[in-house]
C-alpha cells in the first residue's frame, strides 16, 4: 500500500539540536504521530530489546524470597525495577541451546561470545567465517533472520521505518556487535549517534512544503535509475554476489517507498527532541547522556508512529569499555572484569553495579513508555520490552539461565508481575516464539526447530 | 586474554606450496625481477592441474571501504571532506576492513551513500558545469544543452565507473539529466539536472562495487581474463586504495592490462607516488595494530604514579613514529623485511626525541634517528608497541608474546580458561618477570603459558610505556628468553636477539606473504590459491624480502588476473 500524503505546513517549530544548530520543522497535516489513525479500537503493539553484554551476576540477579510466582523479592540488580514490578515478567531456566552446541566439523562455528550474540535473536547456528574469536574459533555473521526483523516484517509495514537499530558506544563492526539480522548474512548495524538517528528519522520533514515535494520527486527520479542499475547488474551476477546485490536494493527500495510515506506531524506526545550540545558518542563517560537521548528518540519514534520495532545495543559483547562513570571504583574493562571469579568479591560488586546501571536504564526506558498516552492507558500498556544478554555469566560463559526480564504485557498477552521458573533442557527459541505471539504473529518455530518448537507455557 | 589449561598449541596451517614457482625464479637477481613471474600458464613441475588453466580462486564482489570511498571521491572532485566518516563503520574480518565476504550494505549504509551522494552533487555541481558550456547563461538551447550532457555522462560516468558507459547507460542517464532539469525551481535548470546525474552515479553499484565481470571468452576452461578496466581497478585499489589514474585509464582503453610486465610496469610507477605511502600504511596499521595504539592506551590510560611520564599525548606520537619508521624503510630504505624487524634506527620528531630522551631532531617532522643496536631492533621495540601490550602500571608478557605469535608468526594460540586468576599485583621486591614465572609452576597455565610468556620476556627490557630499562625496581632485567612450535626454535637473549631470529624465519615470511594476500584480495586464500602464493613466495624470496617487490609480485598472479566464469544460476 502507497499513501501520498504530502501535506501543507501549517506552523513552524524550531528545533535546536543536531549539534546546537537550529533547524525548522514542519508540522504537516498528516495523521503520522498522532497515534489517533490506528483503525478502529486495537492500539498497535510494539517490540523492543535491549542488549546488555558480558553475562549477569546471577546470585544478585534472580529474584529471592520467592514463595510464589507472583510473591517474591526483586534481586539487587533488578531493584531499580521495583517500581515498575508489576510490568515485569522475569523469566528463569531458559538455556541459549543453539548457541551451546559443540562445533563438530564447523556445525557450529564461533566462540562463546560470538554465538551468544549472533543467536540471541535468531537461535539458529553462525555462518562460517573469518571473524575471529577467543582460542582459534572463528564465524561469520548469523544464520538467520532476528526475532525483531522476523516481527518488523508483520508489523512494520505501515511505518516509514520497519524497525530502529539503535547502540549505545558498540564499537565491534563483526558478529560480535549486531543483534538484528534481516537474514542469513545481513547484519543490521545500530546507529551510535543520536544525533544522526534523529536527521535520519526527521531530516527528510524539514524544508518548505513545495520544496519537500520537488525533493521527493527528484529523489523518486534518482532512486528508479539506481535501483534499475541494481536490478540489471544482480541479473548477471551468480551465487554471493547476486545476493548481496538483492540485499542492497532491497534498502534502496525500502527508501523508495518510505519516500511516499507522510513526513512527520508534531503534536500530542510526538514532540521535537532537545538534543543539546553534540557529544562524542564513542566516549564512554558520555554513555549515560547519549543512551538517555537514544531512549528519547526511541520513545518520540514510538510517539511519532515513526516505527513499531526498535533494538538498542549497550556496547556490544566482549566490550572492553571501562564504565568507570557508574563507580570510580570500577578500573576494568566490563568483560575483563566479567571474567573475575565467583571470590573475587571486590569485581563481582564492581560487575553487580554494572548490570544494576543497565536495570536502570530499562526502568527508565519504561518510564518514558510509560509518559505517552494512548487511548485511556499508555504506549507501554502496547508494548513488551525484552532485555537480553549473550550468555548468564561472564566468567564460565554459561549460557543456561539466561537473564531474561520482559516489560509490558504487550496489549495483556502476557501475565506480567511474575516470575516464571522452567525447568529441564528449555531452548530460548520457545521464548522468541511466544513474542511473536505476543505481536499477533502465528509461528510454530523460529531459528533452528531442532532446538524446540512451539512457545513457552504460561508466560500470558 | 592470558592463560590456558590446553597444553597444546595447534598451530596455524601455513600455506603448502604444492606447485613451485617456475624455474629460474628463485635465482633471480636482476632488479627489475622480470624473471620468472611473467608466464603464469606454464609449470613444469609435472603437476597437470599446474598446467591446465589459470587457477584464479574466489572473486567475491568487493565493496568500497570507507577509506577507499573517501579515496576515490577525492579523486573525482578534489574533495577532502571525507564524507564516508558519516557511514556505520566497516566490518572487519581477520583483522582487516576490506574483506569482501563480511562487508555488507545494511539499510542505514545506503542511506548514508544517498546523503553522501546528495550533498557531494549540491557541492560540486556547479564547477562540473564547467563541462556545459552550452548549458550555461540566461538563454540555454535546450538541445545543444542536452547534447553537452551527453558528453558529460560518457567522460564523467567513465570516471565513477571506472569503465565507459554502455549507450544504454548513457541515454538513461542523459534522460534523467532530463528529468532533472524540470525538477527546480526555475523551469529549466541544467544545474538541477546535473546534480541528479552525479546523485545517481554516485549511489549506482558500479560505483560503490568492484564490478568485475570478465571477458566474454574464456581462457581456459571456466576461467576468464579480467577486463582491462577491471584490471586497471585491482591496480589502483591494491596500490592506492583508490580509483585509476588517467595513465590506467590510458592504458586500459589501448588494451594493455593483459600483459603481466605492463602490469608490472604500471606497479612500479605506482609505487612511486605519494599514494602509496597511504596504501602501504593501511596495511601495516591494520596488520600490526598500529591503529588501537592511540584508543586502546588512551581508553586504559597508565598508572601516573608508576608512569609520571606519560602523557595523553604520546599515543599519537608512537603510532605516526611506526608508521614513519615502516614508510622509511619500505620507500627510502631498501623495503626489506629485515630491516623492519632489526633496523637499528627509528623516527622522531622534536617531542618525541624528549620522551626518548636524545638530542637531534627539531620541529613536528619525523627525522631518522640512530639507536643502539644492542638495544633496540625494528618495530616491535618502539614504544607504541611496546606500550599497547602492556598494563597500565607494567609490561605484560603475555600479550607481547601473543603479539609475536599471532601477527608476526601468524599461529593462533589456544583459548584462555574462563576463570582466570587474578594476576598478582605489582610487587616493587620483585620483577615483573618473577612475578609471572608462576605461570611456569601452575598447572592450569603452564600448558599454554609456555609458548606466550617466554617469548615475552623477551621485551622485558622495555618498560609499560616501551622505554628501554636495565633494571627493575633496582632489579637487573631478564631478558631471556625461548621459541617453541616455530622453525626457528631455541632460546634467545632479548628483543635483538628475537628480532634476528624471527628475520630468518620461514613462518614470519609466509606469514607476510599470507597478510598481504588477504588484504591485497580482500578475502582469505583457499586451496585453488596454492600456484599464486607460490608466486608470491618465490617472488618475495627472489628479491630477498623487499616489500615492494612482493606488492609487485600481487599483480602478477592468478589470482590478481583471472576470475571463474560468473554462474548462471
Amino acid at each position: 500500500m502507497t499513501l501520498i500524503r504530502r501535506c501543507p505546513m501549517k506552523r513552524r517549530t524550531l528545533l535546536r539540536g543536531l549539534g546546537g544548530l537550529a533547524i525548522g520543522l514542519p508540522l504537516l497535516d498528516a495523521m503520522r504521530g498522532s497515534l489517533a489513525h490506528a483503525g478502529g479500537s486495537e492500539f498497535p503493539k510494539r517490540f523492543v530489546v535491549m542488549y546488555t553484554p558480558n553475562g549477569t551476576v546471577p546470585k544478585n540477579f534472580w529474584p529471592t524470597d520467592v514463595n510464589s510466582e507472583t510473591d517474591f523479592q526483586l534481586s539487587p540488580i533488578l531493584t531499580p525495577l521495583a517500581a515498575h514490578k508489576g510490568d515485569l515478567l522475569i523469566v528463569g531456566g531458559v538455556d541459549m541451546l543453539s548457541a551451546m552446541a559443540p562445533n563438530e566439523n564447523g556445525s557450529s562455528p564461533g566462540d562463546a561470545h560470538q554465538k551468544g550474540t549472533g543467536q540471541c535473536l535468531t537461535a539458529t547456528e553462525l555462518l562460517p567465517g573469518n571473524f575471529i574469536g577467543g582460542g582459534g574459533q572463528s564465524a561469520g555473521w548469523a544464520g538467520g533472520i532476528s526475532v525483531d526483523q522476523e516481527i518488523a516484517k508483520h508489523i512494520g509495514q505501515d511505518t516509514p521505518y520497519g524497525s530502529l537499530e539503535l547502540g549505545v558506544a558498540v564499537q565491534a563492526a563483526s558478529v560480535s556487535g549486531r543483534i538484528a539480522y534481516r537474514g542469513p548474512g545481513q547484519p543490521l548495524p545500530p546507529e551510535n549517534s543520536p544525533y544522526s538517528a534523529y536527521q535520519r528519522l526527521f531530516g527528510d520533514s524539514l524544508g518548505e512544503p513545495l520544496e519537500i515535494e520537488r525533493r521527493i520527486a527528484r529523489r523518486q527520479s534518482v532512486l528508479d535509475v539506481v535501483a534499475d542499475d541494481y536490478g540489471k547488474l544482480r541479473g548477471r551476477l551468480g551465487g554471493e554476489d547476486r545476493d548481496k546485490l538483492h540485499n542492497h536494493l532491497l534498502s534502496i527500495d525500502a527508501i523508495r517507498e518510505r519516500l511516499d510515506k507522510a513526513v512527520i506531524e508534531f503534536g500530542d506526545a510526538c514532540q521535537p527532541l532537545e538534543l543539546g550540545a553534540m557529544l562524542d558518542v564513542d566516549k564512554i563517560e558520555n554513555m549515560p547522556i547519549v543512551g538517555s537521548l537514544q531512549m528519547d528518540l526511541l520513545a518520540m519514534a514510538f510517539a511519532c508512529d515513526i516505527t513499531r520495532v526498535a533494538t538498542l545495543m549497550w556496547t556490544h559483547s566482549t566490550s572492553s569499555a571501562v564504565l568507570s562513570f557508574i563507580d570510580p571504583a570500577i578500573k576494568d574493562g566490563h568483560h575483563a572484569l566479567a571474567h573475575k571469579g565467583d571470590e573475587d568479591t571486590v569485581k563481582v560488586h564492581h560487575n553487580t553495579l554494572i548490570n544494576t546501571w543497565y536495570a536502570s536504564q530499562l526502568a527508565s526506558l519504561i518510564d518514558r513508555l510509560k509518559a505517552i498516552p494512548e487511548g485511556d492507558g499508555t504506549v507501554f500498556d502496547n508494548t513488551v520490552i525484552l532485555w537480553t544478554n549473550e550468555q548468564s555469566r561472564g566468567n564460565n560463559h554459561d549460557r543456561h539461565d539466561l537473564p531474561y526480564v520482559l516489560s509490558g504485557s504487550a496489549g495483556g498477552f502476557f501475565e506480567t508481575g511474575r516470575y516464571v521458573e522452567f525447568s529441564g533442557d528449555t531452548g530460548h527459541n520457545h521464548l522468541l516464539i511466544s513474542l511473536l505471539h505476543a505481536m499477533g504473529i502465528d509461528a510454530d518455530e523460529f531459528g533452528n526447530p531442532i532446538y524446540g518448537t512451539g512457545p513457552l507455557t504460561g508466560l500470558t | 586474554m592470558s592463560i590456558s589449561r590446553i597444553a597444546s598449541l595447534t598451530l596455524a596451517v601455513l600455506p603448502v606450496l604444492a606447485c613451485k614457482s617456475t624455474p629460474g625464479a628463485e635465482d633471480t637477481n636482476d632488479t627489475d625481477g622480470t624473471d620468472g613471474i611473467d608466464d603464469m600458464g606454464e609449470c613444469d613441475v609435472g603437476d597437470g592441474d599446474c598446467e591446465a588453466a589459470p587457477r584464479p580462486g574466489p572473486t567475491p564482489i568487493r565493496r568500497l571501504t570507507r577509506v577507499e570511498y573517501d579515496n576515490t571521491i577525492y579523486q573525482l572532485f578534489g574533495d577532502n571532506s571525507h564524507p564516508a566518516d558519516a557511514f556505520p563503520p566497516d566490518e572487519e574480518a581477520g583483522g582487516f576492513d576490506n574483506q569482501a565476504d563480511v562487508l555488507v550494505v545494511s539499510p542505514l549504509l545506503a542511506e548514508s551513500y544517498l546523503s553522501a551522494a546528495e550533498q557531494l552533487a549540491a557541492t560540486h555541481t556547479p564547477t562540473l558545469m564547467q563541462q556545459l558550456p552550452h548549458c550555461q547563461g540566461d538563454s540555454v538551447d535546450e538541445a545543444s544543452c542536452e547534447g553537452d550532457a551527453d558528453a558529460f555522462v560518457r567522460s564523467f560516468g567513465k570516471l565513477v565507473f571506472r569503465r565507459p558507459l554502455t549507450d544504454e547507460e548513457v541515454g538513461t542517464y542523459v534522460e534523467l539529466f532530463a528529468r532533472g532539469t524540470t525538477l527546480a525551481q526555475v523551469p529549466y535548470s541544467p544545474d538541477m539536472g546535473v546534480q541528479l546525474v552525479v546523485q545517481a552515479l554516485l549511489q549506482s553499484p558500479h560505483f560503490i562495487y568492484r564490478v568485475e565481470l570478465g571477458m566474454a571468452d574464456p581462457r581456459a576452461g571456466d576461467v576468464v581474463a579480467l577486463t582491462h578496466y577491471e584490471i586497471a581497478s585491482r591496480l589502483s585499489y591494491l596500490l592506492w586504495n583508490s580509483m585509476p589514474d588517467a595513465l590506467l585509464f590510458e592504458a586500459a582503453d589501448a588494451e594493455r592490462l593483459h600483459d603481466p610486465a605492463e602490469l608490472e610496469a604500471q606497479a612500479r610507477r605506482m609505487l612511486d607516488t605519494p599514494r602509496a605511502h597511504e596504501a602501504v600504511g593501511n596495511f601495516h596499521r591494520q596488520w600490526l595494530h598500529l591503529d588501537e595504539i592511540e584508543p586502546v592506551i588512551l581508553a586504559n590510560g597508565k598508572d601516573p604514579e608508576i608512569y609520571p611520564e606519560f602523557y595523553d599525548g604520546l599515543p599519537s606520537l608512537w603510532r605516526s613514529e611506526t608508521e614513519a619508521f615502516i614508510d622509511h624503510v619500505v620507500f627510502e630504505e631498501d623495503a626489506n623485511l629485515e630491516s623492519l624487524l632489526t633496523a637499528p634506527y627509528t623516527m622522531m620528531n622534536e617531542e618525541l626525541a624528549g620522551f626518548y630522551g636524545v638530542d637531534g631532531p627539531t620541529g613536528i617532522g619525523f627525522t631518522r634517528v640512530d639507536l643502539d643496536p644492542g638495544k633496540y631492533a625494528g618495530f616491535m621495540t618502539q614504544p607504541g608497541l611496546m606500550a599497547l601490550f602492556a598494563k597500565p602500571d607494567r609490561s605484560s608478557p603475555i600479550h607481547r608474546g601473543m603479539f609475536v605469535r599471532e601477527t608476526i608468526l601468524c599461529q593462533t594460540p589456544p583459548p584462555p580458561p574462563d576463570n582466570v586468576p587474578e594476576p598478582p599485583s605489582v610487587d616493587e621486591s620483585q620483577t615483573t618477570r618473577e612475578q609471572f614465572a608462576q605461570h611456569a609452576e601452575d598447572p592450569v597455565c603452564a600448558g599454554c603459558h609456555a609458548l606466550m610468556d617466554p617469548i615475552g620476556f623477551g621485551f622485558e627490557h622495555f618498560d609499560g610505556i616501551g622505554r628501554y630499562r636495565a633494571t627493575e625496581w633496582g632489579l637487573e632485567v631478564d631478558a631471556a628468553g625461548e621459541l617453541k612450535g616455530t622453525d626457528v626454535d631455541g632460546t634467545f637473549d632479548g628483543a635483538v636477539e628475537l628480532a634476528h631470529r624471527l628475520a630468518s624465519s620461514d613462518q614470519v615470511k609466509a606469514c607476510v606473504v599470507s597478510q598481504w594476500f588477504r588484504f591485497g584480495y580482500g578475502r582469505y586464500e583457499t586451496e585453488e590459491d596454492e600456484d599464486s602464493i607460490a608466486e608470491l613466495h618465490a617472488a618475495f624470496a627472489a628479491s630477498d624480502y623487499d616489500i615492494k617487490e612482493l606488492i609487485v609480485a600481487l599483480t602478477q598472479t592468478d589470482a590478481f588476473r583471472y576470475r571463474h566464469a560468473i554462474q548462471e544460476d
